[in-house]
């Protein structure tokens, strides 16, 4: 009679309906619908928690409208509303374009991602020994610090080191060339003001590091991160540099999955309650198909479902290219990068200050053919 | 650390007891289960439950730290190689809480540059060195002892210029001969006491893949995986004491040829068949600086910087003579491209 309800909803109405009794007279309803309510029976709100519109409306000969509008009453008066209300596309888009991305200082990147990686999603970043990821990361974790008048999103970064790959001198580096490129941009007195609390010093404080040696300090840690985030609502970026080495030697694969895939949920969870950006890298694996090995993302076929963007840092001879291979709201492109003693580059020749250089389409001659072969395979994965 | 006893964390007897039922004693135990299993296992509601996880996760999680405060702590966060030219490339030298593997093909002048960075170890911090003993692990018994000494009193004449302190430097190398897989992975286990009782300061392994290369067939199925989760486990605990003790560890590997094939992602200009360090493409990930030493011709030799977070792709050329490594400071090779390919495109078994 009731159709299909979750026992944790029932759970919750019944507790509502103890403490909450109220005569259904006293609803804020028209003299009429409390008239039919009545006479069909129903004389507190305990009796109509349970119900749904539809049948509401048979019993009592309400319309459907009316029902709805007696119950939508019951349940306000209850205290608590239902779960998560939805929300239109509209409403999202008004919100996706309040949302900042994170630029990566890269300007063929940022455009070919839409401005940056998005804050509330999750990233992968995979890619062979040596090819950027973690010299990208670090670029992050400088570049949500940016103050909002330069574009940036001023946001604290959490990162998650499970590789010891986070060397100081690097981000020094880094930061100090974020400043110094900041602060030939300076126009005006809101960005000089801004200037003062973008120093390298104030870049080291805000980034929060732990280093965890093994994949159960690693779940533990997410454990306590939502309440960590609530704490520091100013966080904007949480990188876990990698997520791969701790579950590398695995015996049991099922019950690897399994663990990979709660803290799928938990880090998408934590991108969008908390409205941070979620970076994750991951490393590549040998895969053998008859007599050929190719490289492919580790950590199984099943993770690739996971994070909302991927993105593949290759080698192409001599060149560093970041391929797109899987965005919703982006076509998959391929970008070249450089890595210089400044951090994450675009590959070009010149040093244009990011601003002032106008956003075009991606640079179709600066892009190469990626390999076909990989790409394809990796979007079999 | 994960292996911690559940009791001990605070978690009260009931429930402890309940879970020792399930054969659950430990917080990896424990936290590699879903919510719902916890439910299950403890007998307790979603919220005590969700408690429960929050309490053991807050007993084992490692704490905190801003980038400030490690910049505030570590004056000292590398280990001079001695050879400037090195360290200028790598911003101070090998830097410590990480792995630095140095690999290249027989003869080219690995353990010639194990043996001078453990002499360097001991020095006192005066003269550029840790003042910390050294454990040395060798699995191709290729140490010599009189090499060292030779290395010592060739390089730091003034420092060793008495009998006295060439034999104080020789006591503080503690040597470790294993020659098979299992006794290497059951030293490393054992290694902390031998750390903390040694006061080593520098643990160099010398070398990884002879041993993983004579005892693994890749050929053979299975074998790739159990050799990638050995080493895996290798890395993982090797980076813990790294990391620990804020000390650098110092591998060596050997190199491979691999043969360029339909397969692989390499364009169609490089060579059908390139060297490239051994143990895979996961060891690769594994180790956090790489740098490759290959031959140029019968006396001079080049090192190359392959993978590290500070520095660029850099060649030096150096030889070998009787005060160890010496790096040819006039020359500098530009790097060409095949160098960089050789070590990036890794699918090598």
């Amino acid at each position: 009679m009731l159709g299909y309800v979750s026992w944790r909803d029932v759970l919750k109405k019944l507790t509502l309906a103890v403490t909450m009794q109220r005569p259904v007279s006293s609803l804020p309803l028209s003299p009429g619908m409390k008239l039919k309510l009545v006479g069909a029976g129903f004389q507190s709100t305990a009796d109509l928690i349970l119900l749904k519109p539809l049948q509401l409306s048979k019993e009592t000969g309400l319309s459907q409208q009316e029902a709805l509008e007696v119950l939508q009453a019951v349940r306000k008066d209850g205290g608590g509303g239902e779960g998560s209300t939805s929300l239109t596309a509209l409403e999202l888009l008004q919100k996706e374009e309040e949302t900042r991305s994170i630029i990566t200082f890269s300007s063929q990147l940022d455009a070919a991602l839409g401005g940056g990686l998005p804050v509330g999603k999750t990233t992968e970043i995979c890619g062979a020994p040596g090819v950027g990821k973690t010299q990208l990361c670090l670029q992050l974790a400088v570049d949500v610090q940016v103050p909002q008048c330069f574009g940036g999103v001023g946001g604290q970064v959490i990162y998650i080191d499970t590789e010891g790959s986070f060397l100081l001198q690097r981000v020094i580096d880094v930061a100090t060339a974020a400043v110094r490129h900041c602060s030939l941009l300076v126009e005006d007195d809101e960005q000089r003001a801004a200037m003062m609390t973008f120093t390298m010093e104030t870049i080291l404080s805000n980034i929060f590091l732990v280093r965890c040696h093994d994949y159960v300090e690693l779940l533990a840690e997410l454990h306590l991160l939502p309440d960590f985030l609530s704490d520091h609502p100013r966080t904007r970026l949480l990188v876990i540099d990698s997520v791969a080495f701790p579950f590398r030697r695995f015996d049991d694969l099922s019950q690897r999955t399994r663990l990979l895939q709660g803290l799928a949920q938990q880090l998408v969870a934590m991108a969008t309650r908390h409205q941070v950006a979620v970076v994750i890298t991951n490393q590549m694996t040998t895969r053998l198909q008859g007599n050929q090995s190719q490289l492919v993302p580790a950590l199984g076929e099943g993770w690739g479902h996971a994070p909302t963007i991927r993105l593949l840092l290759q080698w192409a001879g001599s060149r560093r290219l970041a391929s797109i291979f899987k965005s919703p709201g982006n076509v998959d492109a391929t970008v070249q990068y450089r890595i210089t003693s400044d951090g994450f580059r675009d590959a070009d020749q010149s040093e244009q200050p990011q601003r002032k250089r106008p956003r075009t389409q991606t640079d179709q001659s600066a892009s190469s053919q990626p390999d076909r072969r990989l790409l394809r395979c990796l979007s079999d994965v | 650390m994960a292996t911690r006893i559940l009791r001990r964390t605070g978690v009260s007897n009931e429930i402890c007891e309940r879970l020792k039922r399930r054969e659950i004693e430990s917080c990896k135990d424990l936290l590699s289960l879903t919510p719902v299993e916890v439910m299950n296992a403890a007998g307790l509601s979603y919220e005590k439950a969700s408690v429960l996880l929050q309490s053991v996760s807050k007993a084992i999680a490692p704490p905190f730290t801003t980038a400030l405060e490690l910049w505030k702590q570590h004056s000292d966060s590398c280990f001079s190689t001695s050879l400037p030219a090195l360290d200028k490339l790598l911003r101070g030298g090998l830097p410590r809480g990480t792995i630095t593997e140095v690999t290249g093909p027989s003869g080219c002048g690995k353990t010639q540059m194990c043996l001078m960075l453990s002499v360097l170890a001991t020095l006192p911090k005066s003269e550029g060195g840790l003042d910390s003993s050294v454990i040395y692990i060798d699995t191709e018994s290729a140490f010599s002892a009189e090499r060292l000494v030779e290395i010592a009193r060739s390089r730091f004449p003034g420092y060793f210029s008495s009998k006295e302190r060439v034999l104080q430097m020789a006591a503080r190398v503690h040597l470790f001969r294993e020659l098979t897989c299992q006794d290497v992975l059951n030293r490393l286990e054992r290694l902390e006491e031998d750390i903390i009782s040694t006061g080593a300061g520098l643990i160099i392994l010398d070398s990884v893949a002879s041993v993983v290369r004579k005892e693994f067939d890749t050929t053979l199925p299975g074998n790739l995986i159990h050799r990638s989760n050995l080493l895996s486990h290798e890395a993982t605990t090797l980076k813990y004491l790294a990391h620990q003790f804020n000390i650098p560890v110092v591998l060596t590997n050997q190199i491979t040829t691999h043969v360029g094939d339909q397969g692989s992602a390499v364009s169609a200009e490089v060579d059908s068949s390139f060297v490239t360090a051994a143990l895979g493409n996961t060891w690769s990930h594994s180790v956090n600086t790489r740098l490759i030493v290959q031959y140029v011709d019968a006396h001079q030799r080049q090192i190359l910087i392959a993978k590290s977070p500070v520095a660029p792709f850099a060649v030096l050329n150096y030889t070998i003579q009787k005060q160890g490594i010496c790096i040819d400071e006039k020359r500098r090779d530009t790097l060409g491209w095949k160098q960089i390919s050789s070590h990036s495109e890794s699918g090598s078994l």
